[in-house]
This record gives structure tokens, C-alpha cells and sequence, in this order.
């Protein structure tokens, strides 16, 4: 590990103390490094090497090198799975939007809203696997959604979402985006929380419509808070589905549900294929660290604005 | 919803006819109290609709096949099967070693190295800390498949090891981002002074910073204890089969596709309880958690 430059300390840097106090820093931060570092950092390094052989877990390694990337990418089941992907990005707004509202109506503060608060983040607590199992029984042909549409009178529109392959990838948006309401109506609440009142009773005497200082002050003051939400929202959808993907569909139908965490898995566990799995897995790193690196350069950018 | 709670607002900005200040005054309470109602039945639906999951598993838990499928009648069915098909006290046991093995180490990894990269800078500090907390966009699945090489060549993934220490290195970077953030809020002097007095920096750290730290620790806690209770995958490849959390061995019955809905309710809701209770003692450590995440 390369060293930079100190930042400035406050406490004197010489003499026996501050000798004392930097030995204790190495000595304490040491199990933090050697925990993050062999399992973290030293797979990640492997994963890249595994990703350019191909290898069953057993035989020995054959390398194929930096190529196996560009037959990967031209692979069209990874196209696929890429465009599963992308399609779950489309439930990203809403899975934005909606808790937006839900925060702007609990910040009206009206009766009984901290009980609504606790109602509305409890689903946070639960698994996404018990979640994916009411989700697999909302959804089946004799499910809860049938008896509902049934119940109102439209028992005509039958719906069996988790039989083909882009209405069950819809299924899973819509249970992902019931997952993420209570996480990202916390975050909008907090933010809101934040506000200056005499701002927003400024705007009311000013004439603004609720709907206006919604719009027109409430929103743009909250960016900084949908931008962290979004890339909550962004990286669960990206890496925190399979639970969901594994109790609800299987992947299936087809490769209707699979996305690259799950593709992943079935690489590297459900066909022995380590070295496909690991490329798989680094594809899903570097689209990590983009939605990572663009929401810091975001912020970086605001900062400088001053907010 | 929007719509319906703002359109009562938005008739009021428009031009009226000149009033008495008195009826004015009564409208505008008028209008308020529409308002009120309105957001009130807006969220009363709300609540249904994230409520509607946990009532559907206890209700559907006390059924049998039969009463599943007409959706009507109750009984005792749907929990004497779960426990007859899942050794569901195992699991439970197996999920608390785990779930409590991983806090531990996460919390003695991440109380002493917040304090030292708050506190007791050292060269390059800064930049192992930023590694530490980087980890944080690993996710899993890149490393999954070496991960499961290395701990299967140490023979760790024939008992608890294998799966505690991959939570422990999961929860460690955010839980250190965390730890290190609260210890910056600490003054300088305060340590310095503990020193002066013939404490060395270990035992500041022991005697001082750490009994300070308690909600901070608390926040770690509970949402390391949600993260890992719940959690599938880990647990999935890592744990032999005779020692599965209640998450995985749940998942597993699930996708078998052989076991009745009844059971399965009666299991989710033996998992999500423990969650659940946690949550609600603790509701205001995990808020606090998340928005600490956003570094304000």
C-alpha cells in the first residue's frame, strides 16, 4: 500500500506521545484491515483472475485471458441478462417517486402519522425471502391479485404475471418497488426534516399551492437526498434481489427474471462454471463502481455550489 | 394520492371574491380540515397495502391444504406441519450463533479501527480507511465464487466459520464508516487529557471512547442483526446443510415448490419476528443508521 501525505493533525506530531498515539492507531486498525482485506479486497483480485480461465472448480485452470470478456460480451444470453438489468432500472423512479409522496403526506404531520411512519418502514425489518413468498403467492394464477380483480368486478382480466418472462420481470419490479418504500420514504422524511418551515411558510404566504411549494421548494432542496436514494435504490436493485429472484421465479421463465447477480449464481453454483461466474461478477463491480463514482462526482459537483 | 391531497389547496390560491376576515378564517380552518382528512384516508390505504403481507401470513398460517385453497377456515394445520417438515428450533438456534458471532467480530473491528482512523492518525490512515470504507461497493456476488474457493480450501464452510466471517467482512466497512464518524464528534482534548493522566491510548479507547460510543454501537447492532438474520445468500452457500439459518432453510422449502403455503406462512412469520421485534424496540438506532449513511 502506497503512502500519501498526512492531513493536517491538530495534536503535536513529534515526540513520544504522538510516537505512542500512531502505534496504537496501526495496532487497533490492524484487525479491520486484515478482516476487509482477505475477504473483500484479495477475492476481488482473484474474481479477475478467475474471470479471464475457464474452470470448473476442480480440473486445473485453463487460461483464456483478457478475451474471455469480449466472448462474454458478445454472448447473447449475457445480453439478456443485461437487458434484465436495464429493464429493472425502469421501476427505479418509481420506487422513488412514490415514497416521495408518502414522505410530503407523513410530513403534514397529521393525526397519527408516527404510527404510519412505523406501519409504513416495518417491511424493512423482514426478509427478502419471506417477502418474495407472499409476493409468489400475490401474484400466482389463484393469487391474491386474481381475487382482488375478481372481487372488483374485473374477473375477466386473468393474470398469471409469473408465467412468462417480461410479466414476471414486471412482478419482481413491482415487489422490489414494495420493498423499497419504507427504506426511501425514511430518507425523503429525514430530508424533509431538514427543511427550513419558514422557507415553505414563506412560499404558503407568497400564494404558492401546496402543489407548487412541492414542485418549486420542497424538491429542488431535497436533491442531495434523492440522489442517495437513488443509488440505494439502484444498488439493491442491482445486488440485493437475489433472494427474491430465487424464492419468486427461479430466474425463470427462461431467462426472464435472471439478472447479472443471479447469472452469477447459476454460473457458478448451478453449472460448476467458476470462471464464466467470476466474469459475471466483475461486469456487476465496474457497474457498481460507475453508479458509485457518478453519484460522488454529483455531490462533489453541488458541494462546490456551496450546498 | 397527490393529486387528491393537494387539489383542496390549490382551489384556495385562486383569485375569491372579497369575504368578511371572520368567514375567511373559518374556510381556511375549513379547508384544512379537508386537507387533514383527506391525507388521513390517503394514508390509512398506504397502511393497508404494507400491512396487507403480514396480516395475509397469519392469517394463512393457521390453515391446512384444503382451507388454503378455499380461502376459508382456520386451524392449527399450517404450524404443526412447518415444525414437523423444518427443524425449525435448530435453525432458529443457528441463526442466533451466526447472526451474533458476526456482530461481535464486526463490532470489535469497527470500534477500534473508527477510533484509530478518528482519533490516532497514523501515516497513510487516511488511506486505509478510504480502502475500508470503499469495500462497501463490493457486492457480493463479484467475490461469491473465490470467496467460496478460499473458505472451502480452510475447510470453513463445514460449520458456522466460513459464513460468520464473510458477514463480519460484509458488515465491516459501513459499520466502520459509522464507528469512525461518531469518534470524530469526540473532543481531542478529552482523549489527550485521559493520556495525560497515565492512560495509554489503548485504554482511552477501552475506558473512554467506547462507553461514549454506546448508540452508536447500538445502530451497528440492529442493523447488522436485520441484515444477517435475513439474509439468504451467504448463509445458502456457505453453511453446511444441517446448521441453515431460518431465512435459508425457509428459501430452500420455498423453491422445493413440495411444501404447502399453510407451513411456509407459519415459518415466514417465525423468521420475521424476531426482526420485527428488534425493529420496533430499536426503530429509532436504525433510522439513525441510515441516515448517517448519507454522511450528514
Amino acid at each position: 500500500m502506497s503512502l500519501t501525505a498526512d492531513p493536517p493533525v491538530r495534536r503535536p506530531r513529534r515526540g513520544r506521545l504522538a510516537r505512542k498515539r500512531r502505534l496504537a492507531g496501526l495496532v487497533l486498525s490492524v484487525p479491520a484491515i486484515l478482516l476487509v482485506g482477505a475477504l473483500l479486497w484479495a477475492p476481488i483480485v482473484q474474481a479477475i483472475r478467475y474471470s479471464m480461465t475457464t474452470w470448473n472448480g476442480y480440473s486445473a485452470p485453463v487460461w483464456i485471458g483478457p478475451s474471455a470478456y469480449t466472448t462474454a460480451l458478445s454472448d447473447p444470453l449475457v445480453h439478456r441478462v443485461l437487458e434484465n438489468n436495464a429493464l429493472l432500472l425502469l421501476a427505479v423512479p418509481v420506487a422513488i417517486g412514490i415514497p416521495l409522496i408518502i414522505a410530503a403526506l407523513l410530513h403534514e404531520h397529521v393525526r397519527g402519522w408516527r404510527f404510519f411512519r412505523s406501519v409504513y418502514f416495518l417491511p424493512t425489518a423482514i426478509s427478502w425471502v419471506v417477502i418474495g413468498m407472499v409476493a409468489l403467492q400475490f401474484f400466482a394464477a389463484n393469487g391474491m391479485l386474481n381475487q382482488f380483480l375478481a372481487d372488483v368486478g374485473l374477473g375477466s382480466v386473468h393474470t398469471d404475471m409469473l408465467a412468462s418472462e417480461y410479466s414476471a420481470l414486471a412482478a419482481l419490479a413491482i415487489t422490489f418497488i414494495w420493498s423499497m418504500i419504507g427504506t426511501n420514504t425514511i430518507i425523503f422524511l429525514t430530508g424533509m426534516a431538514t427543511l427550513d418551515p419558514t422557507l415553505l411558510e414563506a412560499a404558503r404566504v407568497d400564494g404558492l399551492s401546496r402543489r407548487q411549494i412541492f414542485f418549486r421548494v420542497t424538491l429542488p432542496l431535497l436533491t442531495r437526498f434523492i440522489q442517495f436514494a437513488f443509488v440505494i435504490t439502484v444498488i439493491s436493485a442491482f445486488s440485493a434481489l437475489f433472494s427474491l429472484i430465487f424464492v419468486m421465479t427461479g430466474g425463470g421463465p427462461g431467462l426472464g427474471t435472471t439478472t447479472l447477480e443471479f447469472f452469477v449464481y447459476q454460473a457458478g453454483f448451478a453449472q460448476g462454471q467458476f470462471g464464466a461466474g467470476a466474469l459475471y461478477g466483475i461486469i456487476l463491480f465496474v457497474i457498481m463502481i460507475i453508479v458509485g463514482v457518478g453519484q460522488l462526482r454529483l455531490i462533489r459537483a453541488q458541494d462546490g455550489k456551496g450546498w | 394520492m397527490a393529486t387528491a391531497s393537494a387539489s383542496p389547496a390549490d382551489t384556495a390560491t385562486a383569485p375569491s371574491a372579497p369575504a368578511t376576515p371572520a368567514s375567511q378564517w373559518q374556510s381556511a380552518r375549513f379547508r384544512r380540515r379537508v386537507t387533514a382528512t383527506v391525507i388521513f384516508a390517503a394514508m390509512v390505504v398506504i397502511a393497508v397495502v404494507m400491512f396487507y403481507p403480514f396480516w395475509y401470513m397469519g392469517d394463512n398460517s393457521f390453515r391446512n391444504q384444503a382451507q388454503f385453497d378455499r380461502q376459508s377456515g382456520h386451524s392449527f394445520a399450517g404450524w404443526t406441519q412447518l415444525f414437523n417438515d423444518l427443524p425449525v428450533l435448530h435453525e432458529l438456534v443457528s441463526s442466533t450463533i451466526v447472526c451474533a458471532a458476526a456482530i461481535v467480530i464486526i463490532l470489535v473491528v469497527s470500534t477500534t479501527a473508527g477510533f484509530a482512523f478518528a482519533k490516532l492518525r497514523y501515516r497513510g490512515s487516511g488511506l486505509v480507511f478510504l480502502l475500508i470504507v470503499a469495500a462497501m461497493m463490493v457486492p457480493l456476488q463479484s467475490i461469491i465464487i473465490p470467496e467460496y474457493v478460499n473458505l472451502a480450501k480452510f475447510n470453513l464452510t463445514s460449520n458456522y466459520t466460513g459464513a460468520v466471517l464473510v458477514y463480519a467482512a460484509l458488515g465491516a466497512p459501513f459499520a466502520t464508516f459509522l464507528m469512525a464518524t461518531y469518534y470524530r464528534g469526540i473532543s481531542d482534548e478529552l482523549i489527550e487529557a485521559a493520556v495525560m493522566d497515565g492512560l495509554s491510548y489503548e485504554r482511552t479507547f477501552l475506558r473512554i471512547a467506547l462507553p461514549l460510543s454506546l448508540p452508536a454501537i447500538a445502530t451497528v447492532t440492529v442493523l447488522q442483526f436485520i441484515q444477517i438474520w435475513d439474509d439468504l445468500l451467504v448463509g445458502y452457500l456457505f453453511l453446511p446443510t444441517g446448521d441453515r439459518t431460518i431465512t435459508v432453510g425457509l428459501a430452500v422449502l420455498s423453491s422445493g415448490r413440495t411444501t404447502g403455503i399453510p407451513p411456509l406462512m407459519a415459518g415466514s412469520l417465525v423468521s420475521a419476528i424476531p426482526a420485527i421485534i428488534v425493529y420496533l424496540i430499536f426503530q429509532r438506532y436504525l433510522i439513525r443508521g441510515l441516515t448517517l449513511g448519507m454522511g450528514k
